[in-house]
C-alpha cells in the first residue's frame, strides 16, 4: 500500500463534490484526505486527494475519476516533484507546569502559538502531511483536546501546471 | 423564436432524431405532455402501464435500432419507477435519455407533493445526469445529454425538469447535432506490440462481449477473427455480434457457457477480450481466469483496464477502429490442432439434454421449435432466470441488435417492457419474448400496452410453477431447502391474456409445441404461450460461482 496525491480539476457545477467523493465508496477506495478549493481557473475548482492503495488501485481511481463528466483532469502529483502542505491547528492540556516545555517542541516544528488557554495551548503548525504527523505524535503524551486539520495542498514544481498538462 | 421549455424539449428531441418517447404523463410533466399533443404528428409517444415498462420499453428500443431510447415520466413516484430501468440500461451500456418532471423550483427542497431528489437517486446509475432550473439553459443541456448518452461507452442520462421552466419561454434557436467523436487512444506501438502476441500465439481464443453490438464492430470482428483463424466465444451481452452458425463460433463463456468455451479459457495461450469486461459471471476466479494465457483487451472504456483482470496489452478506443487496426497488424494465421481441440470439447459438451416427457415441455425443445419459425433479423427478448440462460445456450444468434436481455443487472421484469419497445421500433420483425414464470408476474402489466398497440410480440411463459434459478442454487447449496422458491400460484396466464384481450394459448408437453406454435406465429396477432415445464429442470452445465471449469457441474440429482 502506498500512498498518492491526486490533483483534480473539475467543473464548478453543483453536485460534483457528491459525485466525486460517491465514488470513493461505491467503489471501494480509501481516502485519507480531501480538500476542494478554487482553481484559480474561472468555473472551476481544485480537489487534492490522497489515497491509499497500489498502483493497480491508484490507476483504478483516476480512470473512474475521468469518468465523471465534470471532472476534466486527475493526476497523481509525484511526492517528490510536488510541494505538499497542511495546516492543522491543534489544543494541548498543558498545565502551568508544562507549558514551556510543550512550546519547546513545537518551537522545532515552525508551530505558533495562537491562544492561550487556562490549562491549554492551541498551536498552528503547517508542513507537509509527515511533519505535521510528527508533531502530533509528540504532543501526543501531553494530551490533545482536539484538533483540526485542513487536508493536503499540492502543487508540482517548476511550470508544469494541472490543467495543461 | 420564443418557444416554451416544453417546445423546446420536443423540439431538441428532434434534432436529435428522436420520432419515438416512452412515457407516462403526470401533474409534473402536463406542459411536456401538452407540447407532445401538439408535435405528435412529428413524435409518436408510447404510453405504457408503469413508468418502469416505459424504461424498458426504451431501452429495448435502443438495443434493436442502436438509437438513443427516450422515456419521460412525471416527478416523484414517476421518476423513481425510472430507476431500475435506468441501473438496468447503465450496467448494460444502452444509450438512454431520461426526462424527469420536478415540482417547480419556489417547491423544490420544501419537500413537496410528489417532490423527490431524482438526480440525486440516479446518481450512481447514470453516467450524467441534469437539474435544469433555467429554461435558457435547457435546449443545452438535452443536446448535452445526448451527446454523453451515446459517445464513448454508451449509456443513460437523466434530466430533471421543474414544471415552471417546462411553461416559462425563452429564446430557441435550432442546432445540428454535433457528431460524436470517439477518437482512437492507443497509439501505433501499441497496435504492434499486441499484434506481436497475436502474432506468437499458438491457442488464441476472442471472448467478445456487448461492445461488439454497441459499437457496430460485427464484420471487423468476423474478419479479424477469420485472418488470425480464432475461435471466439462470446459474453451473453455479445450473442449476435457473431454469427452463431460459423465455424469459429464456440458459444457463450461463463457460468453457463459450454463446455468447450470453458475449457478453451483454461488452455488458451492469448485472450483477446473484444468489448468484455470480466464480470464475475465469465471470469468466477479472477485468478484463475485464463491462467495460462496472455490476455488483451480492447475497451472503448480505460478504466475497464485492469479492473477485474490483469491485462498485458490493451487498447483503448472505439472496437469499430481498434479491431480494424488491429487485423491490419496481424498475420495471417492458421490454428488447425486448435480449433480441432476446441471441437473435439464441443462434442464432449453435447450433454446435458433430458428426454423428452409426456408430462411437460422440454426449454431446449420450445426454444429450437421457435428459432424453426424465426428469421436471423428476428427479435428474441428475454427475462432474467433458468428461461434467460437457456435461450442464451440454445438459440443461434446471426445478426446484431436482435437480443435483449438484461446482462449485467439481471432484471427480473425486464422483458415484457423491452419486447414492447423492439416492436414499436421494428413494426416489419417478428418479437419473441422468452419469459418465466416469475419474471413475467412482475412486469405483466404491460401486456395493456402489447393491446394497445396491437404489437404481435410472441410470448413464450416458460413456466415451471417455481423461481427456478434460485431454487437451482437452493439445490445445488442450500441442502434443498426451498426457501420461498414455490410460490403455489395458480396463475393461468393463457386466461391472464384473454383478460387483456389476448391471445392465450397452452403447451402442456413437446408433442404440442411445434402446431401451437406455428398457430401462434400465423396469426400475427399479440399472443402469450403457457408452456408447462417441469419444476426440476436445471441450467447446465454450470461452474459455481468463483469457480473454474474444473469444477464445472454437468448433471443434477
Amino acid at each position: 500500500m502506498n500512498k498518492e496525491i491526486i490533483g483534480l480539476l473539475v467543473k464548478n457545477h453543483p453536485g460534483v463534490l457528491l459525485r466525486v467523493t460517491s465514488l470513493f465508496t461505491r467503489r471501494g477506495f480509501n481516502i485519507d484526505s480531501l480538500t476542494v478549493s478554487p482553481a484559480g481557473i474561472e468555473g472551476y475548482s481544485r480537489m487534492t486527494i490522497r489515497i491509499s492503495g497500489d498502483d493497480n488501485q491508484v490507476e483504478q481511481f483516476i480512470n473512474q475519476m475521468l469518468k465523471i463528466v465534470d471532472v476534466k483532469k486527475a493526476e497523481v502529483l509525484p511526492e517528490d516533484t510536488s510541494v505538499a502542505m497542511e495546516l492543522m491547528l491543534i489544543k494541548v492540556s498543558a498545565d502551568s507546569s508544562k507549558k514551556n516545555e510543550i512550546i519547546a517542541v513545537t518551537s522545532s516544528y515552525h508551530a505558533s502559538l495562537v491562544n492561550l488557554g487556562d490549562h491549554s495551548l492551541t498551536f498552528r503548525a503547517s508542513g507537509t502531511p509527515s511533519q505535521i504527523d510528527k508533531l502530533v505524535e509528540e504532543l501526543s503524551g501531553y494530551g490533545i483536546l482536539e484538533m483540526a486539520r485542513t487536508g493536503i495542498a499540492a502543487l508540482e514544481n517548476g511550470d508544469v501546471c494541472l490543467n495543461t498538462k | 423564436m420564443q418557444l416554451t421549455g416544453s417546445e423546446i424539449i420536443a423540439e431538441c428531441l428532434l434534432e436529435q432524431g428522436v420520432d419515438t418517447v416512452f412515457g407516462y404523463p403526470g401533474g409534473a410533466v402536463l406542459n411536456i405532455y401538452d407540447a407532445l399533443y401538439k408535435y405528435s404528428d412529428k413524435i409518436t409517444h408510447i404510453l405504457s402501464a408503469h413508468e418502469q415498462g416505459a424504461s424498458h420499453a426504451a431501452d429495448g428500443y435502443a438495443r434493436t435500432t442502436g438509437k438513443c431510447g427516450v422515456v419521460i415520466a412525471t416527478s416523484g413516484p414517476g421518476a423513481t419507477n425510472l430507476v431500475t430501468g435506468i441501473a438496468t440500461a447503465y450496467m448494460d451500456s444502452i444509450p438512454m435519455v431520461a426526462i424527469t418532471g420536478n415540482v417547480s423550483n419556489d417547491l423544490l427542497a420544501r419537500d413537496s407533493f410528489q417532490e423527490v431528489d431524482i438526480t440525486g437517486i440516479t446518481m450512481p446509475i447514470t453516467k450524467h445526469n441534469f437539474i435544469v432550473k433555467d429554461v435558457n439553459d435547457l435546449a443545452n443541456v438535452i443536446r448535452k445529454a445526448f451527446r454523453i448518452a451515446m459517445s464513448g461507452r454508451k449509456g443513460p442520462v437523466l434530466i430533471d425538469i421543474p414544471k415552471d421552466v417546462t411553461g416559462a419561454k425563452c429564446e430557441y434557436t435550432p442546432e445540428k447535432p454535433r457528431q460524436t467523436e470517439n477518437s482512437l487512444v492507443s497509439l501505433k506501438a501499441d497496435f504492434e506490440a499486441a499484434a506481436k502476441a497475436v502474432n506468437a500465439a499458438k491457442r488464441p481464443l476472442i471472448y467478445m462481449g456487448g461492445g461488439v453490438i454497441s459499437s457496430d464492430a460485427e464484420k471487423e470482428l468476423l474478419a479479424f477473427a477469420e485472418k488470425i483463424d480464432c475461435p471466439v466465444a462470446t459474453s451473453i451481452m455479445g450473442l449476435g455480434g457473431f454469427p452463431a452458425s460459423h465455424r469459429l463460433y464456440i458459444g457463450t463463456i461463463g457460468m453457463h457457457g459450454g463446455y468447450e468455451t470453458g475449457k478453451a479459457t483454461d488452455n488458451c495461450d492469448l485472450i483477446i477480450t473484444a468489448g468484455a469486461r470480466f464480470s464475475d459471471r465469465v471470469a468466477g476466479d479472477r485468478e484463475k481466469f485464463g491462467k495460462e494465457a496472455t490476455i488483451i483487451q480492447l475497451d472503448i472504456d480505460k478504466a475497464e483496464i485492469n479492473k477485474n483482470v490483469k491485462i498485458n496489452y490493451s487498447l483503448v478506443g472505439d472496437l469499430k477502429d481498434t479491431l480494424a487496426c488491429l487485423t491490419e497488424e496481424v498475420e495471417t494465421a492458421k490454428h488447425e490442432e486448435w480449433t480441432a481441440q476446441v471441437a473435439e470439447w464441443a462434442e464432449k459438451s453435447k450433454v446435458c439434454e433430458t428426454p423428452q416427457s409426456e408430462k411437460y415441455a422440454h426449454p431446449y425443445h420450445i426454444i429450437d421449435e421457435v428459432r424453426k419459425l424465426t428469421a436471423d433479423d428476428d427479435i428474441i427478448v428475454t427475462d432474467v432466470g433458468q428461461h434467460q440462460m437457456w435461450v442464451s445456450q440454445r438459440y443461434s444468434f446471426e445478426k446484431p441488435r436482435c437480443w435483449c436481455t438484461s446482462g449485467g443487472l439481471g432484471t427480473m421484469g425486464y422483458g415484457l417492457g423491452a419486447a414492447v419497445g423492439s416492436a414499436v421500433a421494428h413494426p416489419e420483425k417478428r418479437v419473441v419474448l422468452f419469459t418465466g414464470d416469475g419474471s413475467f408476474h412482475m412486469n405483466l402489466n404491460e401486456l395493456a400496452t402489447v393491446r394497445s398497440y396491437n404489437l404481435p410480440v410472441v410470448i413464450v411463459v416458460l413456466n415451471n410453477t417455481v423461481l427456478g434459478m434460485v431454487r437451482q442454487w437452493q439445490k445445488l447449496f442450500y441442502g434443498n431447502r426451498f426457501s420461498q422458491t414455490d410460490p403455489h400460484r395458480k396463475t393461468d396466464f393463457a386466461a391472464v391474456a384473454e383478460a387483456f384481450g389476448i391471445n392465450g394459448m397452452r403447451i402442456n408437453n413437446d408433442s404440442e409445441a411445434a402446431d401451437v406454435l406455428k398457430k401462434a406465429f400465423e396469426s400475427n396477432e399479440p399472443v402469450v404461450i403457457d408452456c408447462r415445464i417441469s419444476p426440476d429442470e436445471n441450467v447446465l452445465p454450470m461452474i459455481p460461482p468463483g469457480k473454474t471449469v474444473d469444477d464445472m457441474i454437468t448433471e443434477m440429482e
